[in-house]
């Protein structure tokens, strides 16, 4: 497929035709996800997933609109780890060229303060993908940066009132363009540091990190590993860390209250907003008849 | 770091035998004939282990860069999607290495490699295949579960047969020889399973139903293809969008084929594996493809063709010579791979004697049903002892003989891993399978059946399930009667019994569960007292619902808990409330009720905090040492189903949802009765890597494509039931020259025994077990081990070669974003989303991800259009 070949024939071009068109891309791209992997989104987290898109490109249309090269697949081929594995690292990026300069963009659905305090972790991604792109394609590059789709709290929270003047000065506020410098040192350290990772995976050692690693404060978020990573997990009450953490909290070593550990679903206005949106495009069935015996 | 990396712009060119020399290939006469040959059809018959996915990735690389095609013009279909999978990784590291050497990327995202669904999905939406460069919608595609689904609603099926006069679902069972007590079954499952097998026949054949009406007199068929008729109208509903299944998918994409003068130029090769199990809608298909060029390259093997209950019609492949005559009128380029580089000799001798064993011969003397000239070879010249069977005997005792020498290959390191050890079987529903599992057991090995009987009734399955079953309450047992029925009704015996014994056994959780009934309780005598309030004030639920009226009563309903007051008097809802308002689109008063009355948890939500207690966390935490992964991978599943559910009926459980049983009647007596009746048998692609520290047992037909340091044929007997129903009854509406029907059971349990034979490497045992119950092996078999066959006690380990660790020599691909940094985030959160596919019950980032980013992708491409347009309009 060219470029154009995923377009139908008249081009939408007005705001409204634009956001009718990624509303239907974005429907078909579900269904055919849901085909390939076989897991489905509850519609809470569907609808979040369309509003990164749809205010990605009221963010970021500067930057949309220059895109030449999208979705462009890196691979960094015929690597061996420590122990002798064969392995390829692979990337994602778009591209823009522009005025004989070249931009590449990674495209991520993290929130940019966070991209922001762990710089160092994002520099040696896209450092590697430089390499790539240099050195193993030949290509000219001038920029690489991060753009974050996923909102800071504050515009989550305006956009969980729909309240469209909050909404309005929060997308005012939001940054979600960090720029990365361009300096490929460290690659080959980056690269050792992958093939260690690959060992580990196909030796199937999968401990999760330690108490004290839950407990410390992931930088640019304000809040501890606990916080920020665990209570997004689903597995966390089966996880050993988590228990022993939640146990230290709760001040006791080995009980610790169970209603609260397990109780756990979310602030209120999370709850509220996922019921809200579950139950406008997933209602359950009204009439007995509707379930089969 | 390697530093070949570094581009040289200077470097020479490379030919593909300096390729072959870096990977340490070295390709026999054939392969590289197959490997180079670039020009008209090719007919490839690939013996098992003769190096058939070696050849296609490098004849796929000998095109691109050698002979300068466009990936996108490459149309190369496998039979499953992990295949597909290998073959593009495997294709990136290659033209990766071509890459170090000339500087030039090689970009195959654009290609067409995948399995013949995926791809017609692709096709129907590929601007290249239409007049005017417009895509054409795609239609919503149901899998197999939807379909089901899609019958199964009472009201739709009621409706179908309706609509073909049908009067009841005994008279369709009776037509499919379903009998209970000699009359048609009454059971709409098994009328629903009978209907979709027919039916997808019918589709897969193409079948024009006007001229099969008129070729048959039998009024139940005339009525099925007038049932089927109205099954194509229910999936295109008016106003909504078109739903295909998988055969009907193959049809779409057939037909945007045929609209497109073109169609048969875009791709200039097309290569199609496991040809034997293709169908004739297929066949149609890849026909018009290559019908430009006529680069049509099959490669297969009709002595493994095993769908044909599928509608495979393994004479595609047997007659593709003289199918190709009739289209182009030439003939294919024919190369036998038949170097066998797989197993010890004895092996490969043993099961080519065995297929030769079947008379094949056309009853006119003319020819045979199979392609005979094959002269399948080992490369192997070890010709010691390799294929044993167990002694003649009592069938506990014959399991016995076989754990034991099991548990000495793996004490003497013939095997690195139990895993490497394979019992396969037709069927993994015969006793047979329950005593070999026995005594295994009993030496102390485990074993991996994922597939074996039905998925729920895994151990980990009867314990989710009968918890769910002591949270919302068993569904009431009808008066009616049938097998399955009964059968559903005490499996969820057995999972309350089960649930009870591990809630015994930990206080908390017993706690945590009643803690659940009681919050349900609550919610329903919240909507309750609601109700009372709404009836007292002469309120309708339809009404909009208005704050300054209604919310003051409502908060006050006598006996309210403290949570659905929260509900009701929180600021923000009366924000969402007035803000709806404003949009012209309020609230109801239902909805408030609604609202204030669901729970705040999914089934998923329950799942994930089962857990947590100790009967599901040991679980996850052998798991995480790499010790025994059975257990997660069959957690992970059960995740897969709930998800499903969700997206079937709701994720959220309302007070009204969980009254008068609806959702007892949904969850249990619906969609998990489906999922029970089904079975698995759906899924026949084993998941591999197989479990460590486990022996796998699966059925030959999930063995297709696999290989193993051992094999056990675990029950070498398997009864010939005559053609199958679908067969029988497509064979008169369609004209088709093909094997006799009367003979074509016989041949397809022939060419299963031989793919279970031809999986072994090192050493292929067979029992042989006697006895009350125990059929006798397959005649063929049963020649083959009389009195002088070596037996277990005759075998001498040592002359075994040990199995080398997974030799699983190709690269794997890793993600920086989605493996790398996800593991260095969490170890155990990647293992148990990314590795075994638990479906997230709340933030949901891996599919959430993929979504967005594809999103974006299209949006680009978009952008990217409207720029092209400008500068063509300059």
């Amino acid at each position: 497929m060219t470029d154009v070949d995923k377009v139908r024939g008249k081009l939408p071009e007005t705001d409204a035709e634009i956001e009718t068109f990624l509303r239907d891309a974005f429907e078909e791209n579900y269904e055919t996800l849901k085909l390939e992997g076989g897991q489905a989104l509850t519609p809470y987290a569907r609808e979040m997933a369309f509003e990164q898109v749809l205010k990605y490109w009221q963010k970021l249309r500067e930057i949309a609109e220059k895109v030449t090269d999208t979705e462009v697949k890196l691979t960094l081929p015929e690597q061996t780890t420590a122990q002798g594995r064969k392995y390829a690292i692979e990337g994602i990026v778009d591209i823009v060229r522009e005025d004989e300069r070249t931009i590449m963009y990674d495209i991520k659905t993290h929130d940019a303060d966070y991209v922001r305090a762990n710089k160092e972790l994002y520099d040696k991604q896209l450092n590697v993908y430089a390499y790539i792109w240099q050195s193993l394609r030949g290509q000219p590059l001038d920029e690489t940066a991060i753009i974050a789709t996923a909102f800071p709290n504050t515009l989550r929270e305006a956009m969980g009132r729909k309240d469209e003047r909050l909404i309005e000065r929060e997308m005012e506020r939001w940054n979600p363009l960090v720029e990365i410098p361009l300096e490929q040192r460290n690659v080959a350290e980056t690269i050792d540091e992958f093939g260690a990772v690959v060992d580990l995976i196909e030796d199937k050692v999968f401990a999760p990190p330690p108490v004290s690693r839950l407990q410390e404060k992931v930088s640019g978020t304000g809040s501890i590993f606990a916080r920020q990573v665990c209570r997004n997990c689903d597995a966390r009450y089966s996880c050993t860390s988590y228990r022993n953490y939640a146990a230290v909290a709760s001040g006791s070593r080995i009980e610790f209250k169970f209603s609260q550990f397990f109780g756990d679903l979310g602030s209120d206005a999370e709850r509220t907003e996922r019921i809200a949106v579950n139950l406008e495009f997933a209602p359950p069935p009204e009439s007995v008849d509707d379930v089969a015996p | 770091m390697d530093t070949s990396l570094v581009i040289d712009n200077n470097m020479p060119n490379i030919t593909i035998e300096d390729l072959w020399a870096e990977v340490d290939f070295n390709p026999n006469i054939s392969q590289r004939a197959a490997i180079l040959h670039t020009d008209g059809p090719l007919f490839l018959t690939a013996g098992p282990g003769s190096g058939k996915t070696r050849v296609l990735l490098w004849r796929t690389v000998n095109l691109i860069v050698f002979r300068e095609i466009k990936p996108e013009e490459i149309f190369l279909s496998t039979f499953t999607e992990k295949a597909a999978h290998q073959l593009k990784e495997g294709l990136r590291a290659l033209l990766g290495l071509v890459t170090n050497h000339n500087g030039r990327p090689y970009d195959i995202s654009k290609m067409y490699v995948g399995t013949v669904h995926s791809l017609c999905q692709k096709m129907i939406a590929d601007r290249r295949l239409s007049e005017d460069r417009r895509r054409s919608a795609a239609p919503v595609l149901l899998d197999e579960l939807s379909q089901y689904f899609h019958f199964y609603h009472p009201r739709q099926f009621q409706s179908l047969m309706e609509s073909a006069e049908i009067p009841d679902v005994e008279s369709i069972n009776a037509f499919f020889g379903d009998l209970y007590q000699g009359q048609g079954s009454a059971s709409r499952h098994q009328a629903v399973m009978n209907c979709i097998s027919l039916f997808n026949r019918f589709s897969e054949e193409c079948l024009d139903c006007t001229e099969a009406d008129l070729r048959t007199n039998d009024e139940m068929l005339k009525r099925l293809l007038k049932m089927y008729g109205a099954y194509l109208q229910s999936l295109a509903p008016p106003g909504k969008p078109a739903q295909v299944d998988f055969s009907l998918l193959q049809q779409k994409a057939f037909e945007v084929l045929e609209r497109f003068n073109g169609s048969g130029h875009v791709f200039r090769h097309v290569i199609i594996d496991e040809y034997q199990d293709t169908n004739a809608i297929q066949e149609k298909i890849f026909f018009k493809l290559a019908d430009g060029h006529q680069n049509l390259c099959v490669v297969g093997d009709d002595d493994q063709a095993l769908y044909r209950f599928r509608g495979a019609t393994v004479e595609n492949f047997v007659q593709f010579p003289q199918r190709v005559e009739q289209h182009w009128e030439r003939q294919p380029t024919k190369i036998p791979l038949s170097i066998n580089y797989r197993s010890r000799k004895a092996i490969v001798d043993f099961y080519t004697a065995f297929i030769e064993r079947c008379d094949w011969c056309h009853e006119d003397g003319g020819g045979h049903y199979r392609i005979v000239d094959k002269n399948i070879n080992a490369h192997s010249t070890d010709d010691r002892l390799s294929v044993v069977a167990s002694t003649q005997a009592d069938s506990s005792d014959a399991c016995a003989e076989i754990a034991r020498l099991v548990r000495q290959l793996i004490d003497d390191g013939k095997v690195q891993d139990p895993n490497q050890i394979a019992f396969l079987y037709p069927s993994l529903t015969s006793a047979l399978v329950q005593r070999m599992k026995t005594a295994l057991e009993q030496v102390d090995l485990l074993v991996y059946a994922p597939r074996a009987g039905r998925f729920l009734e895994v151990e980990e399955a009867v314990a989710v399930f009968g918890l769910y079953l002591m949270i919302f309450g068993k569904p009431k047992k009808g008066d009616f009667s049938s097998r399955g029925y009964d059968e559903f009704h005490a499996w969820m015996d057995n999972c309350l019994e089960t649930a009870k014994a591990i809630l015994k056994r930990d206080k908390q959780f017993a706690r945590y569960v009643s803690e659940r009934q009681a919050e349900i309780e609550t919610v329903l005598s919240d909507y309750q007292a609601l109700l009372s309030v709404v009836e007292k004030n002469g309120w309708q639920l339809a009404d909009v619902y208005d704050i300054d009226k209604m919310k003051r009563k409502l908060f006050d309903a006598p006996g309210l808990s403290a949570a659905a007051k929260k509900t009701i008097s929180s600021s923000y809802f009366d924000n969402v409330v007035k803000r709806r308002i404003e949009e012209g689109n309020p609230f109801t008063l239902n909805y408030v009720l609604t609202s204030a009355t669901s729970l705040d948890w999914s089934v998923l939500d329950l799942f994930y905090r089962f857990c947590g207690f100790d009967h599901f966390k040991q679980m996850f935490d052998l798991a995480e040492k790499g010790k025994d992964e059975g257990p997660v991978a069959n957690l992970a599943m059960i995740t897969q189903y709930l998800a499903r559910f969700m997206d079937e009926y709701s994720p959220v459980l309302t007070a009204g949802f969980l009254t008068d049983e609806k959702f007892k009647r949904s969850f249990f007596a619906s969609y998990t009765y489906a999922l029970f009746r089904r079975g698995e048998t759906e899924n026949e692609d084993a998941d591999q890597p197989f479990p460590k520290g486990r022996i796998p047992f699966l059925t030959i037909h999930q063995s297709k494509g696999l290989e193993f340091p051992v094999v056990v044929l675990g029950n070498p007997s398997k009864r010939d039931r005559g053609p199958q129903f679908a067969e029988k009854t497509i064979r008169p509406l369609i004209d088709r020259e093909g094997e006799p029907l009367e003979r074509t059971s016989e041949f397809d349990i022939m060419r299963m025994f031989y793919v279970a034979l031809s999986r072994a490497k090192n050493l292929l045992v067979i029992a042989h077990p006697k006895g009350r119950g125990i059929s006798r092996p397959h005649t063929h078999i049963a020649a083959a081990l009389d009195a002088t066959f070596p037996r277990i006690p005759n075998l001498d380990l040592e002359i075994i070669p040990a199995a080398k660790p997974e030799d699983d020599d190709s690269p794997r691909n890793y993600s920086y974003t989605g493996d790398y940094l996800l593991f260095q985030k969490c170890p155990r959160q990647y293992m148990i989303f990314r590795k075994y596919g638990f479906v997230e019950a709340s933030s949901q980032t891996q599919v959430f991800g993929s979504l967005v980013h594809k999103t974006i992708e299209d949006l680009h491409h978009l952008l990217i259009a409207h720029r092209e347009r400008a500068r063509v309009n300059q």
